[in-house]
């Protein structure tokens, strides 16, 4: 049912796959590089001229309220080489970007990688945790529930899942803030850290997973339910295969047929949606970084498009979608080794 | 239960036994576990150092270097670290020694002499000299990668000089009333002049400074530090630091000031300021802003060259359509209902906090009477049509846009209710609220008709007048080259410009300043609506004593200088408790959640024997 569009569509990529069955490692690795390096070529393109028309002039918004001369909103787009033609911006962010250079943000006035960098720690905390938990969780439901379809557990943990996953991000996370944040007071209201403390160790890594709790379960709450419903459809469908009916025949415990023979056949079309998802969660994280004021990646691209910063569009854009190849990537090799069919012809 | 497979239902019952089992062994898990952080919670509060202010940042820092830093709040912590040479005082805003304690104008209003006195200190003990203030004025005019915050302030500068250590003299290219020392932030010499390159250095560790606090460190996410500094001039402040905390949202900061967790929250909502109203241990203060907020009204904006720009409905270039327009609009019901009255009402732009410039309310002729607007536009050949809505000139109804942003709550309320009031004056108004970027490129180009916009002022209303001048006109269709406010063009009041800018009594000055803001209005090219107050809450049970500007109604954290910040004093230092071992809570939790998990694991694997068995 539910299946989200992603992992329908590698399931079709896996079956032309097929086609291709018994190619060699190296084939095979070459193959699926060199179609990630085109999509990486056509996101750097994609990013300077899509951010181009977007409306609104960088120096104007920048300047916005403050006591700036005509001279002086003149000299800033000069520095910022607004001042150039379409062509020669162009050209000047290709060989910058060669050389590794994402240029420096008109905001912040420093170098688009350092700024990149800095926060894809905390990005990576938050969705890489996010990810192994609702991962964790949606997986160990799905199969619970398509193990005993139309039972009231099936129908309340789906119905729930599909809940969480419909509401809007911004509102559970409010919600979370007020009750647990402000109301109860069991968790801290925003932030990474307590600001102003100058723990270390222990004490640190304490403080930091207090500040993860609540946005971590807003995260959970809202993206497990794909989880749950890919695993649930997949092993449904397996549930009517025959070697289900030799395992039992054999003797085996029910829990048994279901974790040792079905559940491992079902994983495998999910694994392809697991990558996507991944690449997709760290993007997913700006709505949650912004109402937890988590310092990440999520929260600076949003900072970058109301001005727009477009040397920092560009990197988070860039940056953005070479992890989403990379992992469509790894995507592609995890199939070819979970799925013994595709080596062998 | 009809669609239930044949295939799980010889041992439903024991697999659900079992699934509530382990579900309930998660609950109980997770439940320990997150006790202790219960408990630390609160705990967590009253370890901290009661004496550090903590105040919630809501906006971005894009930089801590002063010739960089352009954002609210890098600017309202940079303003905590240095001093101008003239600073705007607590008690009405007007100029009080700062960084110099006294100064003077030569008679032809060019030279300007300030006083640095003897043994003031920077925050490292070295001395503040007039060579400093020097360097810092110098520096930027000689750089331009060090005009993005400042430049524009040293375009009237010609030459600035430190005769001696005590003495600084400004000559400017022309005579000008402004004090030039008002809003430059001085740096010491001895640290900037040895950073290799000024525009790029962080200045974000141990800084020194001259202000009542310097930055001691800062992270994006723990915020910034700051400590008392202990040479300011003023005295030591009375709390040992000061703690920006960032947060995101608005909503999560009024959250932590609930909790405890910031002790001062700026910026309010009108909604969060009355929820936040009776909560104990918090006061609030609506204090007069420095702000205004306004209906534009495009009267066919034109380049310096005199080329129309944009799309405007050309009807607005009757100065009787704008007036009636003008007349149409209730603000004092605006400022009543969208603001729930936490405002003043609006004359002229400069805002009431500044009561040596602002427009006074009587006699202005524009005040709402649509009975009149009616016999205005009657009067000057706009006549209804079948429908009520009145025809322009070329016969054509007169149909105008109302721009707004969709991210300001108060736009959207404010357009509901002007769009029945034109309606009964015979306008039809369509409103379009739009994403921020875009308003800003259509009232750059010009491109609406009426459109809601709004200044923070500074307390001298030089600049604010000067982008209303013909010369502040853009020099291209598209917007660029130009500055205009208001897209005015009149030459009455350049000269009026002209005239304050170089009128050195202040009685003068500010009657001329009121003229020319007089001009603005009777122009009907920007209704000001209302002054909205600044909101603001603060922990009373924590802190007190706190110094507003100006004195009457004045507001603590939204100021021009640190007075509010500087004069914060703790209540009493009851929350002083030792310092919190968080080991005390922590590990008996990890042990009892580690024993529970290997009971249950222990369970489960005799409960797999059994089935087994």
């Amino acid at each position: 049912m539910a299946l989200p569009l992603g992992s329908e569509a590698s399931t079709l990529g896996a079956e032309a796959e097929v086609r291709h069955q018994g190619a060699s490692w190296p084939q095979y690795l070459g193959r699926k590089a060199g179609g990630a390096a085109i999509s990486l070529a056509m996101v750097v393109l994609l990013g300077f001229f899509a951010f181009r028309m977007l409306p609104g002039d960088p120096v104007r918004s920048l300047s916005t309220g403050r006591q700036v001369s005509a001279e002086q909103l003149e000299l800033l787009r000069r520095q910022y080489g607004l001042d150039q033609p379409l062509p020669a911006q162009f050209w000047r962010y290709l060989t910058d970007l060669l050389q590794g250079d994402l240029g420096l943000s008109y905001t912040f006035n420093r170098p688009v990688g350092s700024l990149i960098l800095e926060r894809l720690g905390p990005t990576l905390l938050l969705t890489g945790s996010a990810a192994v938990i609702s991962l964790l969780l949606g997986l160990w439901l799905g199969q619970r529930a398509a193990w005993r379809r139309g039972s009231a557990f099936d129908r309340g943990q789906t119905g729930l899942a599909l809940v969480f996953w419909s509401v809007p991000t911004f509102w559970v996370g409010l919600l979370l803030l007020l009750i647990f944040g402000g109301g109860l007071r069991w968790f801290p209201t925003g932030g990474m850290v307590t600001a102003g403390s100058d723990d270390t160790g222990f004490g640190y890594l304490f403080d930091v997973a207090r500040h993860l709790v609540l946005p971590l379960v807003t995260m959970v709450a809202v993206v497990y339910a794909q989880y749950l419903m890919v695993m649930r459809a997949s092993l449904i469908e397996e549930m009517s295969s025959d070697y289900l009916t030799t395992a039992r025949a054999k003797g085996l415990r029910e829990a048994e047929v279901r974790r040792k023979h079905a559940v491992p056949n079902a994983l495998l079309p999910t694994v392809t949606l697991v990558f996507l998802t991944l690449g997709g969660l760290i993007g997913g994280a700006v709505t949650v970084e912004t109402v937890f004021s988590w310092p990440g990646l999520g929260y600076l691209t949003f900072t970058a498009l109301s001005t727009p910063d477009l040397p920092l569009l560009q990197g988070t854009f860039v940056v953005f979608s070479g992890i989403v190849i990379l992992m469509n990537f790894c995507a592609e090799l995890a199939y070819r080794v979970l799925d013994p069919r595709l080596r062998t012809g | 239960m009809a669609a239930r497979p044949m295939i799980g239902q010889h041992s439903p019952n024991r697999a659900a036994l079992r699934f509530t089992r382990r579900f309930a062994a998660v609950l109980l898990g997770v439940g320990l576990a997150s006790a202790p952080l219960a408990l630390a919670a609160p705990l967590a509060i009253a370890a901290d150092t009661p004496n550090n202010l903590k105040i919630a940042m809501t906006g971005d820092i894009d930089s801590l270097n002063p010739f960089t830093a352009i954002t609210a709040s890098a600017s309202k912590v940079l303003a905590l670290q240095y001093q101008n040479l003239v600073a705007f005082g607590p008690e009405d805003n007007t100029p009080v020694p700062g960084m110099a304690d006294k100064w003077e104008t030569s008679p032809d209003g060019k030279v300007w002499t300030f006083n640095l006195p003897e043994g003031r200190k920077w925050s490292d003990g070295e001395p503040i000299t007039a060579n400093d203030a020097a360097w810092t004025f110098n520096a930027i005019k000689a750089n331009d990668a060090l005009k993005t915050a400042n430049g524009t302030l040293l375009e009237s500068v010609a030459g600035v000089v430190a005769k001696d250590p005590q003495t600084l003299v400004i000559t400017l290219t022309a005579a000008q009333a402004p004090n030039p020392g008002t809003q430059l932030p001085i740096l010491p010499e001895h640290i900037w002049s040895k950073v290799s390159d000024p525009a790029t250095f962080a200045n974000d560790k141990d800084s020194v400074g001259s202000g009542p606090f310097t930055v001691g460190s800062y992270d994006k996410s723990a915020g910034v530090t700051m400590k008392a500094n202990p040479n300011y001039w003023q005295g030591k402040a009375k709390v040992d630091g000061v703690i920006w905390v960032p947060y995101k949202t608005g909503d999560a900061a009024v959250q932590a000031l609930k909790t405890g967790e910031v002790d001062i929250v700026s910026r309010l909502t009108p909604a969060q300021y009355e929820a936040l109203k009776g909560e104990a241990g918090i006061t609030t203060n609506a204090g007069m802003g420095t702000r205004y907020v306004g209906l534009g009204i495009n009267p066919g904006t034109k380049t310096q060259s005199g080329e129309l720009m944009g799309d405007t409905n050309p009807a607005l270039q009757d100065l009787n359509v704008r007036k009636a327009i003008v007349m149409a609009v209730d603000n004092k019901t605006l400022l009543e209902k969208v603001l729930q009255g936490l405002g003043q009402p609006g004359t002229g732009e400069v805002p009431a906090a500044y009561p040596d410039y602002a427009l006074p309310a009587q006699g202005l002729g524009l005040s709402f009477d649509p009975a009149a607007a009616n016999k205005l536009l009657d009067e000057n050949g706009y006549a209804k049509g079948p429908d009520g809505i009145r025809l322009d000139k070329t016969g054509k109804p007169l149909q105008l846009r109302l721009l707004g942003r969709s991210t300001d709550a108060t736009a959207q309320q404010m357009a509901d209710y002007i769009k029945p009031w034109l309606k009964d004056i015979g306008i039809e108004l369509t409103v379009s609220m739009k994403a921020n970027l875009q308003v800003n490129d259509d009232l750059g180009a010009a491109n609406y008709d009426l459109a809601f916009t709004g200044w923070g002022m500074a307390p001298d209303p030089d600049y604010q007048l000067s982008i209303n001048q013909c010369s502040a006109l853009p020099t291209q269709s598209d917007g660029t080259g130009g500055v205009s406010e208001n897209g005015l063009c009149l030459p009455e009041f350049d000269a009026l410009y002209k005239q304050q800018h170089v009128e050195l009594d202040q009685q003068k000055r500010s009657a001329l300043v009121q003229q020319a803001q007089k001009l603005i209005y009777d122009a009907a090219v920007n209704n000001v609506i209302y002054y909205p107050n600044m909101l603001e809450a603060y922990r009373s049970d924590r802190f007190g004593g706190f110094v507003t500007q100006p004195a009457q109604n004045g507001v603590i954290s939204e100021q021009n200088g640190p007075w509010g910040i500087y004069s914060a004093t703790p209540v009493d230092s009851a929350g002083a408790t030792a310092g919190f071992n968080w080991a005390w809570l922590v590990i008996p939790a990890v042990v009892v959640v580690l024993a529970l998990a290997g009971f249950f694991w222990f369970r489960s694997r005799r409960s797999s024997v059994d089935d087994r068995a």
